[in-house]
């Protein structure tokens, strides 16, 4: 298994730059997962890993080897399509075997591969169907197959959830973390859904424009978001963002947001910043509808309320900014209905500075 | 789907006179084939004197054993098969892999090389300047000159390369993943996922070569090269001339009309007998055509 | 195709150092080690249209040339535009070009609508069998060569035996030799190629019945509307942009007019209404030798046809905003 390091990698197309030199360290045995949204350059880096589009600056190694010049084929990876790619007129076998022939290798020892990872994969009854004939999920995992039996150092994934409908895709995520766990093999995997790169991922990074917003484990970007972009990319319902000046108090900094006080203790760093002008960030999850000790008050008027079961969202605003809470039920929605004022620990409020969008203060 | 329980008496109507109209139309077009072929088969008096309308009068295969016993009429038929089978698969020798060499987004110039092809659909040279390029090539009275000469032309070439652009990229980038080099690609991959279109463009081909008349009439003067369509048009215009042939007409059992009908039928058969499959195809390769660069 | 997403196309620009000529001849040399096997495939394509396309229209100079067998394309002298002025002075080029307009727009006024209403007519039948029947036959005569149609006119139209007289002769009217009258030659030609043609050209417009929104019928007939008006009213609108598009691209190939077919069909006595300007290049030039002339005609012929098929094009591309080609 090898690593694989991005060092100021560019794209360019013509004159228009589309990736701007980014730095990535992948680990051996690491499930990297690229994320953004549609036009962030994420698949351009992903291709560009498989030798699929020129490197137009920068250098890329997969193990020892710079690999900028390498042809595809020699590159030693292996890629999962978003179309899947399979061979029509081939059947299962033949075209999980297609890239081993075209290596020209024994007979036998393709029989065995075939036969092992169809075995890993569920397909050994499927072998002799052809892809037409398959459903979604078997055509998916024809696909990770073809991967496999190369035995490659790195897989590459493309979108390759995004044509399943979602029970499928969420029982095919799982065996995808399965497979990595059973092969170990460095996977880079691409996705515009944050939640697939959250419960995949060791670690994500995220993208946009053609840079790198963030790198790190799933919890890290949840925790700590470190703009207000990664902010409302990741977690779901995003995080919710309202404009506020900063304000001391006798009990510690205070944001005040259109006649909203929200007292942020504990958060010392922030004193002898008054005046400033940030953007609060609150995630959804982190609303609490009682108060503890020293939790800071919004107080609200509910605009609506959606039923999850065993979760609600209680749509409301600050300001005129819309703002969402999610809360447990405890199997009814009654109490839901007159709440009045939403609770959160200071420590849970985040801040990002209002021009750069860059998070503020706590841990770094 | 429709349904004509549902319809007015007036709709009723109307479709039923469409029917109407398009049966009429429908017979005035199969009608000339049934004739040639009843005259094919009757006799020369009955020809002449004008009284074959719809079966063979007077039944006799008189002109078909006219026409049979002319070593001439084998040849032609003999050259015909040459032409069609060895144009045939020159085209798709030099179509196919051309044909994906300008679909490739990887080929430098690939508009410049696009434009020069479709070029040639806008504007050509012209009878003269290619006869004497056939003359100054050579390739005057060749089986070679015909074969090469009219193996490619521009519309195929696009609605193949139109075809192969429609197959996603993913394809060629797997088999590229897989280490397969573009001949591989094209072999192992594109070939078998066009099927269809590679199906249109042959009996396109075949088609063409078999009703190739106007170059061959041109380029070969050797009788013994010429194509049955060649040799159709020979006989059609000798037996309305040749005086002799008329005078012992008279005794013969055929006429120039029965002997033309008969070389017809001979040479429509072979096209009949591929007619299903064109048909089953062309519908596709029509729309494949909606030509596009 | 590049991966380049509208949002990131739209993305910054910078201005991109200018490669030096040992950077360019690098990349020129990786892209030629990596890709020569489809410049491989190319080859002999791009030499084909050359050697069969290109070729010829470097031999186009004779046009302007004295041109004589033996010194050749190259070693003929020039004479400038004296075979365009022979042209326009000889009353046969003058005869073929005007045969050559009249004919084909009497095919397109004639011949165009034909298919439209035949496909009109396939969509109205409910009876599958009976229209897959109808279209397998009206088809057919696409594929048969012109040498045998015209056999079977040349048999059908003859004056002692053809059925055409035959039938004539029912009603009493005497035995017409309709191949050698230059006033029936046009019906005859034209007739031909609709009978020939109409069929297979229905396919197109079928096509683009077919797609039209089966949902608009429904809620036509909900709101009453009977077959006839639902053709007006529906599937003529729909298909209106295919039979522009149709039409522009027979005006584009005016000058197309099928030769062959003419080759076969007229003799001297026709000549008059039958001699258009390829006829008359393959008399000029093939059968008499007057190969300078001949491609001068030819010439004058491409190029009208050239600047048709730009400006069908051109039209087109404004009427679909796709482009034909």
């Amino acid at each position: 298994m090898s690593g694989v390091f991005l060092e100021g990698i560019v794209k360019r197309y013509g004159a228009v730059e589309v990736v701007h030199g980014i730095d990535l360290e992948i680990q051996p045995q690491e499930f990297v997962v690229l994320v953004g949204p549609s036009g962030c350059g994420k698949s351009t880096t992903l291709r560009m890993i498989a030798g699929l589009e020129e490197i137009s600056d920068g250098e890329l190694r997969i193990g020892e080897r710079v690999m900028n010049r390498v042809a595809p084929k020699d590159r030693d990876v292996a890629m999962v399509f978003q179309n899947y790619a399979l061979y029509p007129h081939l059947n299962v076998a033949d075209n999980m075997a297609f890239g081993l022939r075209i290596r020209k290798t024994p007979k036998d020892e393709i029989a065995k591969t075939i036969e092992e990872t169809a075995k890993i994969l569920g397909l050994t009854e499927y072998l002799e169907r052809r892809p037409a004939d398959l459903s979604g999920g078997q055509r998916q995992r024809v696909a990770m197959g073809r991967a496999i039996v190369r035995h490659p150092a790195v897989f590459l994934f493309d979108e390759p959830l995004s044509n399943l409908d979602a029970k499928l895709r969420t029982q095919m995520r799982a065996e995808i973390k399965r497979l990595h766990k059973r092969l170990g093999v460095t996977s880079v995997y691409v996705t515009h859904d944050q939640v697939e790169a959250m419960t995949l991922a060791d670690r994500i990074v995220v993208m946009a424009d053609g840079n790198i917003e963030q790198i790190g484990t799933p919890m890290e970007l949840f925790n700590n978001p470190a703009n207000t972009f990664v902010a409302g990319f990741i977690g779901s319902p995003p995080m919710n963002q309202f404009e506020a000046t900063l304000e001391d108090s006798d009990a510690g900094p205070i944001a005040h947001a259109n006649g909203t006080m929200i007292q942020l203790h504990g958060q010392e760093a922030l004193r002898g910043s008054a005046g400033r002008d940030v953007i609060v960030g609150i995630r959804p999850e982190h609303v609490m509808l009682s108060a503890e000790a020293g939790t800071a008050e919004i107080p609200i008027s509910l605009d609506l309320i959606e039923t999850l079961g065993s979760e609600a969202l209680l749509h409301t605003h600050v300001g005129d900014v819309p703002f969402v809470a999610k809360v447990e039920t405890h199997g009814e929605i009654g109490h839901l209905q007159g709440v009045s004022a939403l609770h959160v620990k200071p420590e849970r409020v985040k801040l990002f500075d209002k021009d750069s969008g860059r998070a503020l203060g706590q841990v770094a | 789907m429709r349904n004509m329980n549902l319809y007015s008496r007036g709709d009723k109507f109307f479709v039923y006179a469409t029917m109407v109209l398009v049966g009429v139309f429908t017979i005035s077009t199969l009608y000339p084939f049934i004739y040639i072929a009843a005259m094919s088969f009757s006799s020369g008096f009955a020809a002449r004197a004008g009284t074959v309308v719809l079966a063979p009068i007077d039944l006799t295969l008189a002109a078909y054993e006219r026409v049979m016993s002319e070593p001439a009429f084998w040849n032609s038929y003999r050259n015909t098969f040459i032409y069609t089978f060895g144009g045939t698969l020159t085209s798709l020798l030099l179509v196919i892999p051309g044909a994906y060499a300008l679909s490739r987004p990887n080929l430098w110039g690939r508009r410049f090389w696009n434009l020069l092809v479709a070029f040639t659909m806008w504007f050509n040279a012209g009878m003269i300047p290619i006869w004497l390029n056939f003359r100054d090539l050579g390739l005057l009275d060749s089986y070679f000159g015909i074969i090469i000469g009219f193996a490619l032309n521009a519309f195929n070439v696009i609605l193949l390369r139109n075809f192969f652009e429609s197959i996603p990229d993913s394809f060629q980038e797997a088999a590229r993943m897989d280490g397969a080099n573009e001949f591989q690609i094209l072999w192992k991959v594109f070939v078998p996922l066009s099927k269809p279109a590679l199906a249109t463009i042959t009996l396109f081909c075949i088609v063409a070569r078999w009703n190739g008349f106007f170059w061959a009439m041109v380029l070969l003067t050797d009788e013994g090269k010429i194509p049955l369509q060649v040799y159709l048009r020979h006989t059609i215009a000798a037996l309305s001339d040749d005086e002799e042939f008329s005078s012992t007409l008279l005794t013969a059992p055929y006429s120039v009309e029965t002997v033309t009908a008969a070389i017809i039928v001979c040479s429509v058969i072979p096209v009949l007998m591929i007619y299903p499959f064109v048909q089953k195809y062309f519908n596709k390769g029509i729309m494949l055509g909606g030509v596009k660069e | 195709m590049a991966i380049v997403d509208k949002e990131s196309s739209a993305g910054i620009e910078k201005v991109v150092p200018k490669l030096t000529l040992s950077q360019r001849l690098d990349r020129i040399y990786l892209h030629l080690r990596r890709e020569w096997q489809i410049y491989a495939m190319l080859a002999p394509l791009i030499i084909w249209f050359l050697m069969f396309n290109y070729r010829p229209m470097y031999g186009l100079q004779i046009a302007f040339k004295d041109y004589s067998v033996f010194l050749g394309i190259d070693g003929s002298p020039w004479v400038g535009f004296e075979h365009f002025q022979t042209l326009f002075q000889s009353d046969q080029f003058v005869r073929a070009f005007k045969n050559t307009i009249i004919i084909s727009l009497l095919s397109l006024f004639i011949g165009f609508p034909m298919p439209i209403i035949l496909a009109l007519m396939f969509n109205e039948i409910l009876n599958e069998a009976y229209k897959r029947t109808a279209q397998t036959i009206v088809y057919l005569p696409h594929f048969i060569s012109s040498v045998i149609i015209a056999g079977i006119i040349i048999t059908a139209f003859s004056p002692s035996a053809g059925i055409v007289n035959t039938v004539l002769g029912w009603f009493g009217v005497e035995p017409i030799y309709f191949l050698t009258k230059p006033e029936w030659f046009r019906p005859i030609f034209i007739g031909t190629g609709i009978w020939q043609e109409a069929g297979f050209q229905s396919i197109v417009f079928l096509a683009a019945i077919a797609g039209v929104n089966p949902s608009l019928y429904e809620s036509a007939v909900v709101d009453g509307a009977n077959r006839w008006q639902m053709m007006w009213k529906i599937t003529i609108p729909c298909i209106l942009p295919t039979i522009i598009i149709m039409l522009i691209i027979r005006i584009g190939n005016l000058l197309e007019v099928s030769f062959e077919m003419i080759i076969l069909l007229y003799q001297p006595a026709t000549y008059q209404t039958a001699d258009v300007i390829n006829t008359f290049i393959y008399r000029q030039g093939l059968i008499g030798g007057q190969y300078d002339v001949a491609a001068a005609a030819g010439l004058f012929n491409a190029v009208m046809a050239f600047c048709l098929v730009m400006s069908a094009n051109a039209i087109a591309k404004r009427v679909s905003k796709t482009s034909l080609w």
